[in-house]
């Protein structure tokens, strides 16, 4: 299938040249767009992969939610602060090694492993399925959760209501 | 089954192209024929009307908009539970209503002590 092949190839360079742009670019605030793009491909990829729901997970809270956070941190700094970046050759060596390094390994794991190839019929229906096994199966880790949502929400109120009676 | 998944996104890949090519097209398409062009420099500062902006937009912010996002963040973090749950309440039925009400209901406890707290107000 052509078409598979160009909407890898699109989400697969929206990626990566996020992820590239993200460490080059010297504005914080251009870095968060770049990872924003990194984000929608990687979106793009698991649409591809039939994981509808890790995609709208992507999508939602990445791409939504994570980039926001990052803007709004970035305009709670002050800004003005980028300047030459420092030439730091065995910095860069050691970095570039440490890159191929992990690079080799990955690629080791994935010639390695023997995938298996018998067609599944996962992609139809995924978000039902995870519906269906979320709220019957695992009720309590469900629950939990908004526990967890509730004592981050009260947490992050306590924070930044004290920072914000400074000033 | 397999084809379904495919077909559906073809047509979702269809709209997604739509949506890109109809806006750029009604720009820098038909717009350029259809619209009068006589630009002066009035018309071109950023605000025809308005203020002239001065300084850097790189200032720093109070800190109340990051309270804004991250309440924004949790309760998106909900949508994320309630979309599964949308999907397959038919299968589920009454008591994941029950499920749903008592996890809700734990975020609105928060919602009202970030509102006791006076932190949704602006001051």
């Amino acid at each position: 299938m052509t078409g598979q092949y160009l909407a890898f190839f699109i989400f697969a360079l929206m990626a990566i040249t996020g992820g590239v742009f993200m460490i080059n670019l010297s504005r914080v605030i251009h870095m968060v767009l770049s990872i924003g793009l990194s984000f929608f491909g990687v979106a793009g990829l698991f649409i591809m992969l039939q994981a509808e729901f890790l995609a709208f997970v992507q999508v939602l809270i990445y791409a939504g939610a994570i980039t926001i956070m990052m803007a709004m941190g970035t305009m709670m700094t002050q800004g003005g602060d980028e300047g030459e970046k420092p030439k730091r050759r065995l910095h860069n060596v050691l970095s570039f090694l440490s890159a191929v390094l992990v690079g080799a390994f990955l690629l080791y794991g994935i010639y390695t492993t023997s995938w298996p190839t018998e067609p599944t019929d996962l992609g139809a229906n995924n978000i039902k399925e995870i519906g269906v096994t979320l709220f019957s199966n695992f009720v309590i880790p469900f629950e939990l959760a908004s526990i967890l949502l509730l004592v981050a929400l009260v947490g992050a109120i306590v924070l930044a209501k004290r920072d914000g009676e400074k000033d | 089954m397999d084809y379904i998944y495919s077909n559906s996104y073809t047509v979702i890949t269809i709209f997604l192209l739509l949506g890109i090519i109809l806006p750029l097209a009604t720009v820098w398409g038909v717009g350029l024929i259809l619209r009068p062009k006589n630009p002066a420099p009035e018309k071109l500062t950023t605000y025809e009307s308005g203020l002239e902006p001065t300084g850097d937009a790189m200032v720093q912010f109070n800190v109340r908009y990051y309270i804004f996002a991250l309440l924004f963040v949790v309760f998106d973090v909900e949508t994320v539970f309630l979309y599964p749950w949308a999907v397959a309440f038919d299968e589920l039925g009454l008591f994941s209503l029950i499920e749903m009400s008592i996890f809700i209901f734990m975020l609105v406890v928060g919602l009202v002590y970030a509102w006791k707290k006076k932190v949704l107000r602006w001051e």
